[in-house]
């Protein structure tokens, strides 16, 4: 393959999403077929296209894509281990949600506008994967922040809007302290590429002061989205968007998005080095702790599933953020392993949750009552997302908190591994009784609205196809990355690869 | 220099032409528009290539004659000024909104395109006071076309840019009394700190201000410029108010004692962060669209007031560059919201802003133009705003020191976000959507989004961008 067109494939990969997004826009309503064409076409794009780049990364190839943009920052898009992992997770889960989508929007108004703007928060999301320095990362971080509000606010209701306005005045507020962050940053260095070890060793010295204030700015910035409490607000507001788009929110785009920022500043910006001489470190571990035990207490208190689940998230995503914060290549593999992991355990759950209000109007806890004699196998995905989460092997959220104890313990910090037993015991607390509720208890004569979706009995019939087979290819995806951790295909291993390089001597 | 005088002299022959001939048709200045935003493009490109160009009118020497200048930022302004008036006059004749079909509009918006050109390229100060007298008097008879109910604020604008124009002469005299010469060139050399001329620059400043509604001076520019018809409100935010701008930039850089500059650049830029804050806090809080589009440019003033006067205290030629991203990215921003706004409210039917409900269902390119443009507004990037945001805050950010100003720009972001995404989110309410009073139009929406999208991409061509703009500073 020549340099050329190896270098024109970041851009295709975002292009792949962006120009059928557009495309979308201005088909009718009734243009169904297309829409659903164009939309599976850049799918499938997207995949061979990461297919080919991961190949290439792993014989040493290296794509690059650069335009210039302002003055001392390029816009560029490359890829390396951990932007691939991010694209890849992206991609496999963009395949899944799009064929949920479909099913789950089936003939209600706007798709056309829906699934455009799917498709644009989708090309956001893998432009700030790959993303090669600062400047480019603020430019994808922006426009997804515009990409998914439309989402959010997709029903128009009052409480869509009300929602629609918390989320933008959270992000947005967020956003212009990164923009502030990143700003400062690119008057004391410019905005070099990413680097594994940062690139700021060299100004710690000198600008103590100023490098303290640029990750502060960043970080509290970044944390909006990623959900650290007391920035989380606007998630559990969220939850009125649509089903598919929760699941998106929650497992790649807008929380990951925030993880992975602050995944790139910590070990590619500032390095661990100097976040460890200007004590950077321990302020956020404390709050990715404290986010851990709060948000899963008010998951405790939650009757609804989606809100159950938001709770859920805010504190997962902190699990990352702990692992980052913990400084320790074991840490920080695990905190690697866990976005790819949290990703595919929650957008099944999402999944599972919007099986059941669309297959049966079911939205509170206590109306799941025996689900699972009804909708078995959405149950079980359900239920592998659910013990994953609590941490039980071998799930795939299991390997993430192995790795985060003992990555605790490497580094001397053992109370954390107190916090994670704990949130794990809290887990357990908010997710076993709705494990029992939907298993054995006693199902009601009539569900609050049986719609008959795809047949209507247990089994493969029980909702639509389009809702289901995603649901079990997610559960089953969970269920592989925590037996296959071992290999050489799975997340852990490639979060690995990833970890050698940053922590490299 | 001769297709800067092109430029220039194509849309004034226009205006006479109509004037004379009675014709009120539109094609004749859309052509003359194009001819003049080649001419103007020739003359950039040559003003890039060879440098700046000096040449004197009726052919007398420094002192006695009048001198045009063309440098690379009137150069650019030319080029700008000619686009837009393209645009506009397009709008101003397709549009079946506009109100100014066969109308006075055509002579009055080319003789605002000439004396426009005129102001850009001139060096002296009576010349720019005749552009000056000759711009107020347009815009306000412009504004007037709507009817009646523009009689009030037009008057209120009238009687503010002729006392504003009185100040300024008022300057002009004082200076030319004391240095014998108006030429601004010749005035640097000779200008000294002394009172004299501390007074007449704080007259020719304050009418300057006025005129280009600097916060607290604004209170004019609202009224009159939501009460125009929209292609009028349009010229007047993007181009209007810029004009006493380049003036008082020139004054404070080139003719000013440098001290005088550093006493007065922290007023000139606190006005800024205030114009910053209240323009955006009555832009919240407006009750009708172009009221909420009109403060949102005195509220985006403040970030051109801040370059300036940061410019002056620190005497740093980037800010220069930020000064002039901010007018180029807000013009075309504030054309393609004005345009939308225009479109929206003569479609759905009210003025109010709660009009827009629906109206990302009802009028979907028109609202993308209005969020696309508002995007340029907060300083998202790729946009033209980003860029100048980000130029500016450079020199903010680099000493601990003057990072209180770069919380003025904060919040100046915050607050523009604000309210432009509460007219965004209004616009995804699809409970209660408002229904059209006719078919929208989609050709005026088209042409409403072209200027947000040329803004929207402009941090994409920074490069020559800025050095265009670095190549004029003075």
């Amino acid at each position: 393959m020549s340099q050329t067109v190896a270098n024109a494939l970041p851009l295709l990969i975002v292009l792949s999403s962006l120009l059928p997004g557009l495309v979308i826009f201005a088909l009718r309503e009734d243009q169904q077929g297309l829409r659903t064409f164009l939309n599976l076409a850049g799918v499938v794009v997207k995949l061979v296209l990461t297919g080919v780049m991961i190949v290439g990364v792993s014989h040493g190839l290296s794509f690059r894509f650069v335009v210039p943009f302002i003055p001392g920052g390029d816009l560029i898009l490359q890829t390396d281990a951990l932007s691939l992992q991010f694209v890849g997770l992206s991609s496999v889960l963009w395949l899944a949600t799009t064929l949920y989508a479909i099913g789950y929007l089936g003939g209600s108004p706007l798709r056309s506008r829906f699934f455009g703007y799917f498709s644009l928060c989708v090309s956001a999301t893998v432009g700030l994967a790959m993303a090669g320095n600062l400047v480019s990362f603020l430019l994808f971080y922006e426009l997804l922040t515009l990409a998914t509000f439309p989402l959010v606010v997709h029903r128009g209701t009052p409480d869509a809007l009300r929602a629609g306005r918390v989320y933008l005045a959270y992000t947005l507020g967020g956003g212009t302290l990164v923009l502030m962050g990143v700003a400062l940053l690119h008057t004391l260095t410019g905005s070099p590429d990413f680097v594994p070890g940062g690139y700021l060793k060299a100004l710690v010295e000198q600008h103590p002061f100023s490098l303290t204030l640029a990750f502060v700015l960043l970080v509290t910035g970044l944390g909006v989205k990623a959900a650290i409490v007391p920035l989380h607000g606007w998630l559990p507001r969220a939850m009125v968007a649509p089903a598919p788009v929760s699941a998106l929110l929650h497992a790649v785009a807008v929380v990951k998005a925030g993880a992975f920022g602050i995944i790139r500043v910590v070990y590619d910006v500032f390095g661990a080095g100097p976040v460890q001489v200007l004590d950077l470190a321990q302020p956020l571990l404390w709050a990715a702790a404290a986010t851990m035990v709060y948000a899963s207490l008010r998951a405790l208190q939650q009757r609804e599933i989606k809100k159950l689940l938001a709770y859920s998230t805010v504190s997962q995503v902190s699990y990352i953020i702990l692992g980052v914060a913990l400084l320790g290549p074991i840490a920080a593999t695990g905190a690697l392993v866990h976005l790819v992991h949290q990703g595919l355990m929650k957008v099944t759950l999402f999944y599972c949750a919007g099986n059941f209000a669309e297959s049966l109007h079911v939205h509170r806890l206590r109306d799941m009552n025996g689900i699972g004699q009804r909708m078995p196998l959405t149950m079980a995905a359900f239920t592998v997302g659910a013990l994953g989460m609590i941490g039980v092997p071998p799930i795939a959220g299991f390997i993430s908190k192995w790795y985060l104890g003992l990555g605790a313990l490497e580094v001397g910090q053992d109370w954390v591994l107190l916090v994670l037993v704990g949130s794990g015991l809290l887990n357990a607390a908010y997710f076993l009784p709705v494990l029992y509720r939907g298993w054995f208890g006693r199902a009601p004569d009539a569900w609050p609205g049986d719609t008959q979706l795809g047949g209507g009995t247990p089994g493969w019939r029980e909702t639509h196809w389009m809702l289901l087979a995603p649901t079990l290819f997610t559960a089953t995806l969970s269920l592989l990355a925590g037996v296959l951790a071992g290999t050489g295909f799975s997340p852990l291993a490639w979060a690995q690869l990833i970890i050698a390089t940053e922590f490299a001597p | 220099m001769t297709l800067a005088l092109i430029s220039l002299l194509t849309p004034l022959a226009m205006a006479l032409l109509l004037l004379l001939s009675r014709s009120r048709s539109g094609w004749w200045v859309m052509g003359s528009s194009l001819v003049s935003l080649i001419a103007a493009l020739g003359a950039l490109h040559g003003v890039i290539q060879d440098g700046a160009q000096w040449m004197h009118l009726g052919g007398w020497d420094a002192p006695l004659a009048i001198r045009f200048r063309l440098m690379p930022v009137s150069a650019l302004l030319l080029v700008f000024t000619a686009l837009i008036h393209l645009l506009v006059s397009v709008y101003a004749e397709r549009s079946r909104h506009s109100q100014t079909q066969r109308t006075d509009y055509w002579p009055l918006s080319s003789l605002l395109h000439a004396s426009l050109a005129a102001l850009w390229l001139s060096h002296d100060l009576f010349n720019w006071y005749i552009t000056l007298e000759l711009l107020g008097l347009v815009a306000v008879a412009m504004v007037t076309i709507s009817g009646a109910k523009a009689y009030v604020p037009a008057l209120r604008y009238l009687l503010l840019s002729l006392v504003a124009s009185l100040f300024y002469l008022l300057g002009v005299v004082l200076l030319y009394g004391h240095y014998g010469v108006l030429d601004l060139a010749l005035l640097a050399d000779a200008a000294k700190a002394d009172p004299t001329t501390r007074l007449a620059l704080a007259l020719m400043t304050l009418g300057l201000m006025l005129k280009a509604a600097f916060w607290p001076l604004h209170l004019w520019l609202p009224p009159a410029h939501a009460s125009a018809p929209t292609a009028v409100s349009a010229l007047l935010s993007a181009l209007v108010v810029k004009g006493p701008l380049f003036i008082l930039w020139l004054l404070w850089s080139e003719l000013a004692p440098a001290e005088l500059g550093q006493e007065a650049g922290p007023v000139i830029a606190v006005a800024g962060v205030l114009a910053l804050i209240f323009g955006g806090w009555s832009a919240l809080r407006a009750p009708y669209l172009k009221t909420l589009v009109a403060y949102s440019t005195v509220a985006q003033l403040g970030y051109a007031m801040m370059a300036l006067g940061l410019l002056l205290h620190w005497q740093r030629p980037e800010l220069h560059v930020a000064l002039w991203l901010f007018v180029l990215a807000h013009g075309l921003a504030k054309v393609s919201m004005f345009l939308a706004a225009g479109e929206m409210q003569a479609t759905l039917g009210s003025k109010s802003v709660g009009v827009l409900k629906g109206a990302t269902q009802t009028m979907p390119i028109a609202m993308f133009a209005f969020a696309v443009a508002g995007g340029s507004l907060i300083g998202l990037p790729p946009s033209g705003g980003f860029l100048a945001k980000w130029v500016l805050l450079r020199p903010l950010l680099l000493e601990p020191a003057h990072w209180p100003w770069a919380a003025g720009v904060l919040i100046g972001t915050l607050m523009s976000a604000g309210y432009v995404f509460r007219v965004v989110v209004l616009s995804f309410d699809r409970a209660h959507p408002t229904r059209p009073d006719h078919r929208p139009d989609l050709f005026a929406q088209w042409l409403a989004l072209l200027p947000a999208l040329l803004v929207w991409g402009m941090a994409l061509i920074s490069d020559p961008l800025i050095l265009w703009l670095t190549g004029g500073a003075p």
